[in-house]
C-alpha cells in the first residue's frame, strides 16, 4: 500500500515492514486497449501486487495507420491532409512543420500575413489541446466537474478555428507558400480571395480574455485543491537527465526544469516578434506538468492577442508553381507542438511526393518513458502519471 | 548555426549543411563512437529520433529515385542540444543482404523504441538490443512494411484517384484589400 | 403478519422515495455546478431526468457474463439494497412514526450498515473480472477502516444521551434544548460525516468504483436492472446515513423552539429537510473534489479519524462524569 520509491513515504515504509508480509502471486492486469484513461487505445500489461504495479509493458499499434508509408505515394499537397490526423487534438499544429519543411526545400518565402495567421491558429490549437488535457486530467484523478468547464471554453476556441479554416479538428488549411483563403470566402478565383472572416479580431479578443480567465479558474478549482495536490505532488518525478536521454520534450521536459522551447529556438514561425514567458517547473512531478500547461495556455493567449494587434497586411500566398515539385534535398523541420517536439524529416528526390517522410512525434518519445516512471507505482498513481504525460494515441502510433 | 557547423566539421570531415540541417555521414563501424562523441563533446544529449531509409531503384510504391543508387539501408538519427538551437542528423549506410548494426541503447536509452520500430518496418537487426520485438505490428505479421519493395495492396487493387491535384493554386494574390474589421 | 407487511412496505417506499429525492438532488446539483443543460432545463425543468435514467436502465439488456458465479452475481445487488432498506427501520420520523424503536437502535444501525459491504465484496468477487475484484477488495478495506471511526463517533453521542435508542437520543436533545452538534459533539459529527461519506463510497472516497482506474470497480460487469439496483442503493444509503446523522447530531425530527406537542405533524418534514441539507453538502463535495489515493484514505482513517474519535470519547466521558 506504500509507494517505496517515494522518498516522502520512506518512514511509512519502515512501518509497513514491521508487519508480516504474505507472499502472494502477482496478478497480470491488462489496462486497455479499451479503458477510460488510456486516451484512445494504449494497452498496458502490468503486474500488480495488490495495488502496487511493476513490470509495465506498453503495447502499441492499435492505432497504427502507416502514415509514413502512405506519404510515399502521395503528392506534397495531399500529405497535409494526412498529417492533420496525427495528433487530432491539435490538428492544425501538425501541418506547420511539414509545410515549413516543403517550403524550405523549395526555397519559398512565405508572406508575413500568412505566417501570422499560421501562428495564431497554431497557438489556438495549443490552447484547445491544453483545455482537453485540463479536463481529462482532472477526470483521471477523480474530479468530475472541470472537464465540463474545459470543454465549454475550448468550444469558443474551436469555433474561431472553424470560422477561419472551415474545420474544427482537421483544418487542412496550410498550402505550400501560404494559407488557404478562409472558409466561406467564396471561390478561389482571383477577385474573390478573402482572408480572415469578418469579426475575427473581435471574437478572438473575447475568446482569449476568456482563456486567461479560464486558466485562472483552473488554478483555483484544480490547482488549489488539497486532494489534487496530494494526488499529484511528488508523484511520478521525472529527472531532466532521463527525460533528455529518452527524447521527452514539450511541457513534460519543461516541468522537469529544462527551459527549452522550440518556439524561441527555431524560426518556423515568427515567434521572436512577441513577448511571452516560458513556464518551467521545479520538481518534474505530475503537479508541475499540470501547472506548466495551465500557465502555457495563458502565454499562448497573450501571443495571440499580440499577434492580432500586429497583424501585417499583404497577400496570403507566395508565388508557387502550379504543379508542386520539391527539389532534391533533405531537411528536418521541428516545431513546438502542444505535446512536444514534432518534426518531419523530408527526403525529396525532385518528384511530386517525398521519397521518404519520417514523422517524429512528441507522444511517441513521451510514452516510451512510461515503463520507467511506473515501476513500483500504485495503481491510482499509474493513472495520474499516465494522464500527466498528455499523449494522444494518434500521435504515438502515427 | 554556422559556428556549430564549423566545430562539427573539425571532428567530422563529411559533415554537410544543407537546408538548415547538418548531416554527418559515418561508417557503420563507428556508429557508437560517433554518437558517444557527439553526446559528450558537443553536448547533444537530446535523442530526438532514429529511423531508416530504404534506397533502391526498383520500387513498388511511389517514385523511384531518378539517378541510380546502390541499394542499401540508410540509418539516420537526430540529436539536439536543449540549451540552444544545435541540431544534427547522423547517418550511416548498411548492406541490405545482412542488415545489422550495433544498438544505440547504451548511449541513448531512448533509442529503444525507435530501434524496435526500424526493426519491424525495415528488418534491420540492432545488435545487443535487450528486447528487439515488434512494436506496432501484430504477432505473426510477415514482411517489413516500410521497404520499397513492399506493395501497398489497396493501391494495387484500386488506383489512387488523386494522382493529379485537381484544384489549382490561386495564381495571383493581388487582392490586397482585406475585408476585416 | 399484515402488520409486518405494512411496515416492510412503508420502509421500502420511504427508502425508495429518499433515494429518488437524493438522485434528483445529486443530478441537479451536478448540472448546476457543471453548467449542464440536460438535467437543469430539459423536460419539466429537468425533474424527469432521473425517471428517464431509470427507464433507460430498465429497458437495457441484463447481461450476465458466462464466467461469473451466477447465483452470487445475480443476488449481490439485492443484498446491498436490502441492507440499506433495513437500516431505515430504526430512524424515527417522529416519536411514534418509527418502524422499530429498538432499545439498541444505534447498535442495530451500525451492525446493519456494515452488512452492505458483503454484498459489494461478493459482487466484486463473483464478477470474474480483475477490475471488479480490485474494486471489491478496495471496498472491503475501506469499509473496515471507516466502520471504526463511524462507531467511535457515535459512542460519544451514546455517552451523552445515556441511551442507545434513536428515539431516546432525539428526546434527550429536545430535553437539552439544543442538538448534540452544538452541545459538544461537533468533532463527533464531523468524523461521522467523513466516515459516512467513505461508507457510501462517494467522492472523494470512491476508489471502489474509481471509474478512471477500475472502469467501474465492483459494478463493471453489471448492466441493466442490476446496475440500477446498485445505483439506487447508493442513493438510498446516502439518504439513510444522512437521516441517521440528522437524528444523532442535529436533533432529528425536532427543531428548537417548535412546540413538542405537534412533533408528529412536522416531524417527518423537519427530518427530511435536515437530511436534504446534509445531502446537499455531500453533493457539493462530490462534484468539486478529486479522489483520494488508497493509501491516503487508509492513513486518514487510521491516523487521524480514529485517534480523534477516541479523544472525543474521552473528553465526552470526562465532561459527563465531571459536570
Amino acid at each position: 500500500m506504500i509507494n517505496a520509491l517515494d522518498p516522502q513515504n520512506m518512514n511509512n515504509f519502515s512501518e509497513a515492514s514491521v508487519s508480516v508480509e504474505i507472499e502472494t502471486e502477482d496478478m497480470t492486469l491488462n489496462i486497455g486497449p479499451q479503458h477510460p484513461s488510456t486516451h484512445g487505445v494504449l494497452r498496458l500489461v502490468a503486474k500488480v501486487d495488490g495495488e502496487k504495479v511493476h513490470d509495465v509493458k506498453p503495447v502499441l499499434g492499435y492505432m497504427h495507420r502507416g502514415y509514413e508509408k502512405l506519404a510515399e505515394v502521395r503528392t506534397y499537397p495531399q500529405i497535409t491532409t494526412l498529417v492533420n490526423r496525427i495528433d487530432w487534438v491539435a490538428g492544425f499544429s501538425n501541418e506547420i512543420p511539414f509545410i515549413a519543411g516543403a517550403e524550405r526545400l523549395m526555397e519559398i518565402e512565405v508572406p508575413e500575413r500568412a505566417k501570422h495567421i499560421r501562428l495564431i491558429l497554431t497557438e489556438m490549437a495549443r490552447i484547445s489541446s491544453h483545455f482537453v488535457f485540463n479536463g481529462a486530467y482532472a477526470l483521471e484523478v477523480g474530479a468530475l466537474t472541470p472537464i465540463f468547464y474545459a470543454m465549454e471554453d475550448r468550444e469558443r476556441v474551436l469555433d474561431l478555428i472553424e470560422s477561419v479554416t472551415g474545420g474544427r479538428f482537421h483544418p487542412n488549411f496550410n498550402r505550400i507558400g501560404g494559407v488557404k483563403p478562409a472558409a466561406g470566402a467564396g471561390p478561389t478565383s482571383k477577385k474573390n480571395i478573402q482572408d480572415l472572416p469578418a469579426g475575427f479580431y473581435r471574437d478572438t479578443k473575447v475568446a482569449m480574455e476568456k482563456v486567461i480567465e479560464a486558466a485562472d479558474q483552473f488554478q483555483n478549482l484544480i490547482g488549489g485543491n488539497e486532494v489534487f495536490k496530494k494526488r499529484t505532488k511528488n508523484v511520478g518525478v521525472l529527472t531532466a537527465e532521463t527525460a533528455e536521454a529518452y527524447g521527452v520534450s514539450g511541457p513534460i521536459l519543461r516541468a522537469s526544469g529544462v527551459k527549452s522551447d522550440l518556439r524561441t529556438q527555431t524560426d518556423y514561425l515568427p515567434y521572436d516578434q512577441f513577448d511571452y514567458d516560458i513556464p518551467v517547473g521545479e520538481n518534474g512531478d505530475c503537479y508541475d506538468r499540470w501547472d506548466v500547461r495551465v500557465k502555457e495556455m495563458v502565454e499562448s493567449a497573450k501571443i495571440v492577442l499580440q499577434a492580432i494587434d500586429s497583424m501585417p497586411s499583404g497577400p496570403l500566398q507566395a508565388k508557387v508553381p502550379k504543379v508542386i515539385k520539391v527539389p532534391k534535398g533533405r531537411t528536418y523541420v521541428r516545431a513546438e507542438n502542444p505535446k512536444g517536439e514534432m518534426g518531419y524529416y523530408i527526403i525529396s528526390d525532385g518528384g511530386l511526393g517525398p521519397y521518404r517522410l519520417k514523422v517524429r512525434t512528441a507522444s511517441f518519445s513521451n510514452v516510451s518513458i512510461l515503463p520507467i516512471m511506473l515501476e513500483g507505482a500504485l495503481l491510482p498513481d499509474l493513472i495520474a502519471i499516465m494522464g500527466s504525460l498528455d499523449f494522444v494515441l494518434g500521435d504515438v502510433d502515427r | 548555426m554556422e559556428e556549430f557547423f564549423n566545430n562539427i566539421k573539425e571532428s567530422f570531415k563529411d559533415a554537410v549543411l544543407e537546408f538548415e540541417t547538418i548531416n554527418i555521414k559515418v561508417g557503420s563501424t563507428e556508429w557508437i563512437e560517433a554518437h558517444k562523441k557527439l553526446r559528450d563533446e558537443f553536448n547533444l544529449k537530446f535523442f530526438s529520433w532514429l529511423s531508416a531509409v530504404d534506397w533502391d531503384n526498383d520500387v513498388s510504391v511511389g517514385e523511384a529515385p531518378k539517378e541510380s543508387v546502390s541499394p542499401c539501408f540508410e540509418i539516420i538519427t537526430c540529436l539536439s542540444d536543449l540549451a540552444n538551437t544545435n541540431l544534427i542528423t547522423v547517418s550511416t549506410s548498411i548492406d541490405k543482404s545482412d542488415p545489422k548494426i550495433d544498438s544505440l541503447i547504451e548511449v541513448y536509452a531512448g533509442a529503444n523504441w525507435h530501434e524496435r520500430e526500424a526493426h519491424e518496418m525495415f528488418g534491420i537487426n540492432f545488435e545487443n538490443h535487450p528486447n528487439l520485438e515488434k512494436l506496432y505490428l501484430p504477432d505473426g505479421y510477415e514482411g517489413n512494411p516500410m521497404l520499397k519493395s513492399f506493395e501497398l495492396i489497396s493501391r494495387e487493387v484500386k488506383p489512387w484517384p488523386g494522382d493529379v491535384d485537381v484544384e489549382g493554386m490561386p495564381e495571383e494574390s493581388e487582392s490586397d484589400e482585406t475585408p476585416d474589421d | 403478519m399484515t402488520d409486518v407487511l405494512i411496515k416492510v412496505g412503508f420502509l421500502a417506499i420511504a427508502a425508495l422515495n429518499g433515494a429518488v429525492i437524493f438522485t434528483i438532488m445529486d443530478v441537479k446539483g451536478a448540472s448546476w455546478m457543471q453548467r449542464r443543460p440536460g438535467p437543469l432545463h430539459v423536460g419539466l425543468r429537468g425533474f424527469i431526468f432521473p425517471l428517464a435514467e431509470i427507464l433507460k436502465f430498465v429497458q437495457k439488456e441484463d447481461i450476465i457474463p458466462t464466467e461469473v458465479d451466477r447465483p452470487v452475481f445475480k443476488w449481490a445487488p439485492a443484498y446491498v439494497m436490502v441492507s440499506c432498506v433495513a437500516l431505515f427501520a430504526v430512524v424515527p420520523l417522529s416519536p411514534t412514526l418509527v418502524v422499530a424503536d429498538l432499545e439498541l437502535g444505534v447498535f442495530f444501525a451500525l451492525a446493519i450498515s456494515s452488512l452492505g459491504t458483503i454484498g459489494v465484496l461478493t459482487a466484486g468477487w463473483s464478477s470474474a473480472n480483475k477490475y471488479s475484484l480490485m474494486g471489491g477488495l478496495r471496498a472491503a478495506g475501506q469499509l473496515i477502516a471507516y466502520e471504526l471511526p463511524l462507531i467511535l463517533a457515535v459512542v460519544g453521542v451514546v455517552i451523552q444521551a445515556e441511551t442507545m435508542s434513536l428515539v431516546g437520543i432525539v428526546e434527550k436533545q429536545i430535553e437539552w434544548g439544543v442538538p448534540f452538534v452544538v452541545g459538544g459533539q461537533i468533532v463527533g459529527f464531523l468524523i461521522f460525516m467523513v466516515a459516512a461519506t467513505a461508507e457510501m463510497m462517494r467522492v472523494p472516497f470512491d476508489m471502489p468504483i474509481g471509474e478512471s482506474e477500475l472502469t467501474m470497480g465492483f459494478m463493471t460487469e453489471y448492466s441493466g436492472i442490476r446496475f440500477l439496483i446498485f445505483y439506487i442503493s447508493e442513493y438510498m444509503n446516502m439518504f439513510i446515513l444522512c437521516a441517521i446523522a440528522s437524528t444523532l447530531f442535529l436533533g432529528g425530527y425536532h427543531v428548537p423552539l417548535l412546540p413538542t406537542e405537534w412533533v408528529n405533524f412536522y416531524g417527518p418534514v423537519v427530518l427530511i429537510t435536515k437530511t436534504a441539507i446534509l445531502g446537499f453538502i455531500l453533493v457539493a463535495v462530490r462534484w468539486s473534489q478529486p479522489r483520494f489515493r488508497e493509501d491516503q484514505l487508509q492513513n486518514l482513517a487510521w491516523k487521524i479519524l480514529i485517534p480523534a474519535s477516541l479523544i472525543n470519547i474521552l473528553v465526552t466521558a470526562i465532561m459527563k462524569v465531571g459536570f
